[in-house]
């Protein structure tokens, strides 16, 4: 026989296991929209990390002039996307395959594994944020072709790529920065995966003035000589200069900056990397929360927290941190080294 | 009503409930930096498994959260420092200085792989991994295959000036294959073997998807791609004009009722598909009535008694094992089919044992059970693992072949690489007209390796590809090309 008081606890372990499950679904249905935005921005595109290699020497024997093959006054580029990166298929000096498109690159840097046998020219040393690249030797490149472009004797550096190949699965022979279109105007659509190079004159405008000519919503001036550009942009209502880094596939910020620009941020995750026999390493990773360039806000990237000093001591400038992959995805990026001038064209929101 | 009087006071319950439960937890607000610090802010009252997403979250180890909740103050674990600080509302700070410092001993790889799990990528199943497909073009001609030969068209008006088709045959090359111009469009025939393929035009350097193939999947990028199935077997129905709705269904499709949609043909219902290699159970739905495929006499009875057709895709391989001819019962098993031991009943023959299966191109272990001992394949020279985890090794459709054309003394050879989890133990090489040989199926990619030989790990004296590994010697590097 089963009492009343039986009746009863049955009853309540029943409404209990539906107040249980209602709330189970309403804290779901929190934490979905609590992380939709970031879920959307990390499914849809891209993103991860810090540049994959930085040099430490910019001279202006680095800048170069490429041949057009086509006589054309312009080329159209397409890039295939592994992860975040932006990969340019190119041949250099005989060897197939892909460059990535990394504007943190000072100069052009070679994969080992299929150069090491190149004459060498000099021998430097380089730095990488994530930790030491190694020792990077300098080599004498004959030629390097891609799309409609060709380049001719050429001075490269050589490091082991072979983490990004592992990570991403395409044969990668080097990274390409700005060093080789400093004398062309740089147009980056990083959601069409085009890079688009126009030949310009002594005053940096296009040469053939019948294309539509790029309209920004916001330029900056480049300051300083080098391949690497640096921008500035705005958190916490304090000016900070960024890296602007193709190859990083997300943002990145210092762990330096001070608490005022630190409260903007939200953390979501972190790791302490154990070293062998050493202290950890650590890396955070969350969102951009206010950050604007010029008046423009741009509110929930991707970036990670970490220290950026042997980046600054590589570039030789203080950096606070740098706009990567989750800055790119906003806008259609158009640079002049001539005109000393760096645009951008917002496309959040707008189709493809 | 009682119903609703209850759902009336669970949602008032919630409504007291939740923004509750949300200030508590929120994994958000847990961690922030403060002049070098960086401080997590736990919550007492958290429950256990609160307390584990965040110890997850935040690499907090858990022995540390324990301290943290039993009310110590200082905690030291290894060479770091944490200071504990209690607040009002049962909130406790921890913190310590951030270690920021780039590491010597970190590998940069230790980094990219904590990110890429941070970070979502479309994580398109490999296209082997694909067990069957169908086509969805809006007209019917705008994609033909036979004969191994894929034809792709894209109608375009407008003038351009060159056109190429990139995907995953031609590892999404940009340059290597080019479109033909003809009168209203663009064409190019592709030899293909039957399976699923990923696919882009670019148009004058320009991307875009195939403006008449409906079957799209997100890339990293998060664009679309477009995506054809190069199908290698048709689903045919003869008759049955006049039902409403023909379907087919099967264990490659879970067996789902929905089925696969057929399409009405001058004499009855067809669907053209791409199978994986393997063997396939399957039915007809017509009207949602039930039915095996007349047109196939292969019928066999399932576990409940039900009759399903039955067909199979892909050359079979003859496992054999001569001898044992006394034996009652030989069963073969391996990785193919989850190593069970009583489904691959093998069948005698005068010489011994032998069994006809179908099984998709790849790598497998497999081994016999002849009266319940297991036993390796002893007519298989190559083999991974030792002792009792030996087993016999096979690669069907192998498309790769180690090979080391020295050490012909060595008493044991072995390959080991990327492609088995640098496993010291296999695979085992065979020694053929005075070299070790190992044959292996590789999908297109990457492949880092070594050879072992009698203990000692060596480079690939034949190949020129190396790259340093974190132990600071090399690895030999082989990269496989998309086959077609």
């Amino acid at each position: 026989m089963i009492n009343l008081d039986q009746i009863f606890k049955m009853k309540w372990e029943r409404i209990k296991y539906r107040i249980i499950c209602s709330t189970i679904m309403v804290a779901f249905f929190v934490f979905l929209s609590s992380f939709s935005l970031r879920f959307m921005a990390s499914t849809f595109p891209n993103a991860s990390i810090i540049s994959i290699y930085n040099s430490l020497n910019a001279s202006s024997s680095d800048f170069y002039t490429p041949e057009f093959k086509l006589k054309a006054d312009s080329a159209v580029i397409p890039m295939k996307r592994v992860g975040r990166l932006f990969l340019i298929e190119a041949t250099v000096d005989g060897e197939t395959g892909n460059l990535v498109f990394d504007t943190g690159a000072n100069g052009l840097v070679l994969n080992s594994t299929y150069f090491r046998n190149h004459v060498r020219s000099g021998g430097t040393s380089s730095t990488g944020i994530t930790g030491s690249v190694g020792h990077v030797e300098q080599i004498s490149v004959g030629q390097i072709e891609f799309a409609d472009l060709k380049y001719k004797n050429l001075k490269a550096d050589v490091a082991n790529l072979g983490h990004i190949e592992n990570r991403r699965g395409a044969k990668i022979i080097g990274l390409i920065g700005f060093s080789m279109m400093r004398d062309l105007e740089i147009m980056i659509d990083p959601r069409n995966s085009v890079l688009k190079l126009f030949k310009i004159d002594k005053s940096g405008k296009r040469l053939k003035s019948g294309l539509s000519e790029f309209k920004p919503d916001y330029t900056q001036k480049i300051d300083g000589n080098t391949n690497i550009l640096f921008l500035k942009g705005i958190i916490g209502g304090k000016t900070l200069n960024f890296c602007f880094d193709t190859g990083a596939e997300t943002n990145a910020i210092s762990s330096d900056s001070n608490k005022k620009i630190m409260s903007t941020l939200t953390i979501t995750r972190r790791t302490a990397l154990k070293g062998a026999g050493a202290a950890g390493s650590e890396v955070l990773f969350g969102r951009m929360n206010d950050f604007a360039i010029g008046n423009q806000p741009i509110q929930n990237m991707e970036t990670i927290i970490t220290n950026l000093d042997a980046l600054s001591e590589a570039y030789g400038t203080h950096i606070d941190g740098m706009l990567g992959n989750s800055f790119l995805e906003h806008g259609i990026i158009c640079v002049n080294f001539v005109k000393k001038q760096f645009g951008i064209r917002f496309t959040k929101g707008e189709e493809k | 009503m009682k119903t609703i009087a209850c759902y009336t006071l669970l949602f008032l319950a919630l409504l007291l409930n939740s923004p509750v439960a949300r200030a508590q937890f929120d994994p958000d607000k847990v961690c922030r930096i403060e002049d070098g610090q960086v401080i997590f802010t736990l919550n007492l009252k958290w429950s256990e498994k609160e307390k584990k997403e965040v110890s997850k979250l935040f690499d907090l180890d858990s022995a540390l959260i324990a301290q943290v909740y039993s009310g110590k103050s200082v905690i030291v674990i290894g060479d770091e420092s944490w200071k504990v600080k209690k607040l009002p509302a049962d909130l406790v700070e921890l913190s310590k200085s951030i270690q920021s410092k780039p590491n010597k001993n970190i590998k940069i790889n230790d980094i990219f792989l904590v990110l890429d799990k941070w970070m979502n990528f479309a994580g398109n199943e490999p296209e082997s991994s694909v067990i069957y497909g169908v086509n969805n073009f809006e007209v019917s001609n705008a994609f033909i295959y036979s004969s191994n030969t894929a034809r792709f068209y894209l109608p375009i008006r407008k003038t351009a000036q060159k056109v190429y088709i990139s995907g995953t045959f031609n590892n999404w090359s940009t340059t290597q294959t080019p479109m033909k111009m003809m009168d209203n469009g663009w064409m190019v025939d592709l030899k293909l073997k039957p399976g699923k393929y990923a696919y882009k035009f670019i148009v004058d350097g320009r991307w875009t998807t195939d403006p008449s193939n409906k079957l799209r999947e997100r890339g990293d990028a998060g664009d679309y791609n477009s995506v054809v199935y190069c199908c290698n077997h048709l689903f045919e129905l003869k008759g049955h004009k006049d039902a409403r709705k023909v379907v087919v269904t099967g264990n490659f499709y879970g067996w789902n009722p929905r089925g696969l949609a057929m399409n009405p043909t001058s004499d009855g219902w067809s669907l053209p598909i791409y199978l994986r290699d393997g063997t396939y159970a399957y039915k007809f739905l017509v009207d949602n009535e039930w039915m095996t495929d007349p047109g196939n006499p292969t019928v066999r009875e399932d576990a409940d008694g039900n009759l399903n057709s039955f067909l199979s895709i892909g050359q079979s391989f003859l496992f054999k094992l001569d001898g044992y001819t006394t034996a009652e019962k030989v069963v073969l098993t391996g990785s193919f089919n989850g190593w069970s031991e009583n489904e691959l009943v093998m069948d005698k023959t005068a010489k011994g044992w032998q069994f006809p299966y179908v099984v998709s191109a790849g790598n497998y272990e497999y081994k016999f059970i002849v009266d319940g001992e297991w036993m390796i394949d002893p007519a298989n020279p190559f083999t991974s693992g030792s002792g009792d985890t030996q087993n016999s090794f096979i690669a069907l459709k192998a498309n790769h072949v180690f090979e080391l054309n020295q050490y012909p003394e060595a008493k044991s050879v072995i390959v080991t690489g990327s492609f088995n989890g640098w496993n010291t133990q296999g695979y085992r090489m065979a020694k053929e007209g005075g070299k070790w040989i190992l044959p292996i199926y590789f999908q297109p990619g990457k492949y880092t390796y070594k050879f072992i030989v009698d203990g000692t790990w060596i480079l690939d004296p034949a190949n020129k590809l190396y790259e340093q590994n974190e132990y600071d010697t090399n690895n030999s590097v082989l990269w496989v090309e998309p086959f077609n």
